[in-house]
């Protein structure tokens, strides 16, 4: 009895971990693509079999295109900033040990400040009449008028893409550092004696010994940003017009403002796979990318 | 070369200052906006207060809305989530690990989990608490934050575990030790700077979380604060100097529990990051 319990403790000790899969993503994949084919609401569930149609909705839905674009442009445009400064910041502070310590503290705030706390903070930076922003830019003679930062339909992506770059450039900056801190020190004291120069260092030893690390952190900060949903929902709920509109912030409108709910799967669905492929697709370079630099 | 490097290191010095300043700004404004007169807040964006300094917006924040039973809800969420969170997660990493339990199924199923946006399973997880009956309960909530963190948890703790000697866990096998007893005894203690960390981010993750507590709960009873001080937006209209004192008063907290783990996040974080 006892040594049975042994041979089967591996084994014992996962299923907690298939009971998770199970309440979190295999019930509800489920429950999304069935619900997919019908026309359920919020309180009717699996309501009314239609097949496809939802589907065949969504991939007419300019709406959704839209919310997509935007979700990639953003998720791209934020992480490719956030990795690149990140790293560069990294370097840059690299040989001051004492300072870059505390640093390092500082720059964990931003990261795991609650996202409504930094949606407020960063609608009062942008509010025309209480806001930093419109008053140095005033004081400083930069600006005529005040600007509606979130209003505009021209500015209020950048200032969505900006309040993010504050909240995750540090992060950035700390797994970047944390990779040159892990650098072996033997090809950088030979490059020394050899009488290298720093861009030369830089450019044929840190930078092909670090690429793979950098580019995980920017494939992991992009699965981050494709979830983007709190800090539109806080600073401009999708607006002005649609113009902000994620998938995510649309599929729960669908869902939870429309109670379609059937129409609402179909999306995530569609979502789902498209992130999925894309996700794929970024593995895949980073491999052939990393195989290039060996 | 001397000189280079002296030159190199003032650059640092500079950069440094600069991003310091760039991330502790917008904290500084919004600290010392809750502290302005109401007044000055609707006619003047500078970054100190220029009229003296008051509290009222602090106790307006605090008496409008029920801000010390979100902050007490987040709190009950967050370290009941932790807890469950890492019981499951870290047996599970564990027995994957060194056993390949499951696999590569099983990683592979758990770290996709994280790839998911988790609006995808919204409605379904929406409608099992209903159907549990655990709908705008903090129970609910706790089930569901300790669910979403597993796929963290597990990123996090890999590498700690890799890095333990196999050679220690043959050893505590041979004197008799079942494997229960080895995670528990020979493990468990090894990895424990690991399992800080990670405790401390699912912590944070769990009291910063938006999107599952805004569609599970929805009475006063059960809202963290992040729903809680979400309302400053809607129904109140933009009070900013309240406002500013309700997101001090979640961020508060969270700092001092950066600030005392600082050197394990840190430490945590890159070790993610490094491994590759």
């Amino acid at each position: 009895m006892k040594n049975k319990l042994e041979r089967l403790s591996p084994k014992i000790m996962a299923i907690p971990a298939w009971i998770f899969l199970a309440f979190f993503s295999i019930i509800p994949l489920i429950y999304v693509l069935s619900t997919s084919l019908t026309n359920s609401t919020l309180a009717q569930p699996f309501k009314d079999f239609v097949w496809f149609s939802n589907y065949k909705q969504a991939v007419l839905d300019e709406n959704f295109k839209r919310s997509l674009t935007n979700t990639f442009v953003f998720a791209f445009v934020v992480t490719t900033l956030e990795t690149l400064l990140g790293f560069l910041l990294a370097y840059a502070v690299r040989g001051i040990r004492g300072l870059s310590t505390i640093l390092r503290s500082i720059a964990l705030l931003p990261m795991f400040t609650p996202p409504v706390a930094v949606s407020m903070i960063w609608k009062l930076i942008y509010d025309p009449n209480s806001g930093l922003m419109n008053h140095y830019l005033m004081k400083w003679g930069l600006t005529k008028g005040l600007i509606a930062f979130l209003g505009d339909p021209k500015l209020a992506f950048p200032s969505i893409i900006f309040a993010d770059l504050w909240q995750w450039t540090p992060f950035c900056f700390i797994l970047c550092y944390a990779a040159l801190q892990a650098l072996p020190k033997a090809p950088f004291e030979a490059a020394e004696v050899d009488g290298a120069s720093g861009w030369m260092v830089f450019r044929r030893l840190t930078l092909p010994l670090v690429l793979p690390q950098v580019i995980v952190v920017f494939l992991f900060k992009l699965l981050i940003s494709l979830k983007v949903f709190d800090l539109v929902y806080m600073l401009t709920f999708g607006g002005p017009g649609n113009t902000t509109q994620v998938a995510s912030f649309y599929i729960y409108r669908v869902a939870f403002k429309q109670f379609n709910t059937g129409y609402a799967a179909a999306l995530s669905f569609l979502m789902l796979l498209i992130i999925t492929i894309v996700a794929t697709l970024v593995t895949k370079g980073r491999e052939i990318i990393m195989r290039r630099s060996e | 070369m001397i000189n280079k490097n002296i030159f190199s290191k003032i650059i640092g010095w500079v950069i440094a200052i600069i991003f310091l300043t760039i991330i502790l700004l917008p904290i500084i404004y919004v600290a010392a906006t809750s502290l302005k007169i109401p007044l000055e807040i609707r006619t003047s964006g500078s970054l100190f207060p220029q009229g003296g300094i008051t509290f009222e917006n602090w106790v307006k924040a605090f008496r409008n809305v029920p801000l010390t039973k979100y902050l007490f809800n987040s709190t009950v969420v967050a370290i009941s989530s932790t807890i469950i969170t890492l019981l499951i997660a870290v047996p599970t990493i564990y027995t994957v690990v060194r056993f390949k339990t499951g696999g590569a199924v099983l990683p592979s199923l758990i770290l996709g989990t994280y790839v998911m946006p988790p609006i995808v399973v919204t409605v379904p997880i929406f409608a099992i608490i209903k159907t549990l009956g655990l709908q705008d309960t903090l129970v609910g909530l706790i089930l569901v934050h300790s669910m979403m963190n597993i796929p963290l948890a597990f990123w996090l703790l890999d590498s700690y575990i890799r890095n333990i000697p196999v050679e220690l866990e043959h050893a505590a096998w041979v004197d008799g030790y079942s494997k229960f007893d080895t995670l528990l005894k020979i493990v468990y203690p090894l990895i424990k700077p690991g399992v800080l960390s990670t405790g401390v981010v699912c912590l944070i993750m769990s009291w910063n979380e938006f999107l599952f507590a805004l569609i599970l709960t929805y009475s006063d009873a059960s809202k963290t604060f992040p729903i809680g001080i979400s309302q400053y937006i809607g129904e109140h209209g933009m009070q900013f100097g309240e406002m500013s004192a309700a997101a001090l008063a979640g961020i508060i907290p969270i700092y001092i529990v950066v600030f005392i783990f600082s050197k394990n996040l840190v430490e945590g974080l890159g070790r993610s990051g490094v491994k590759g």
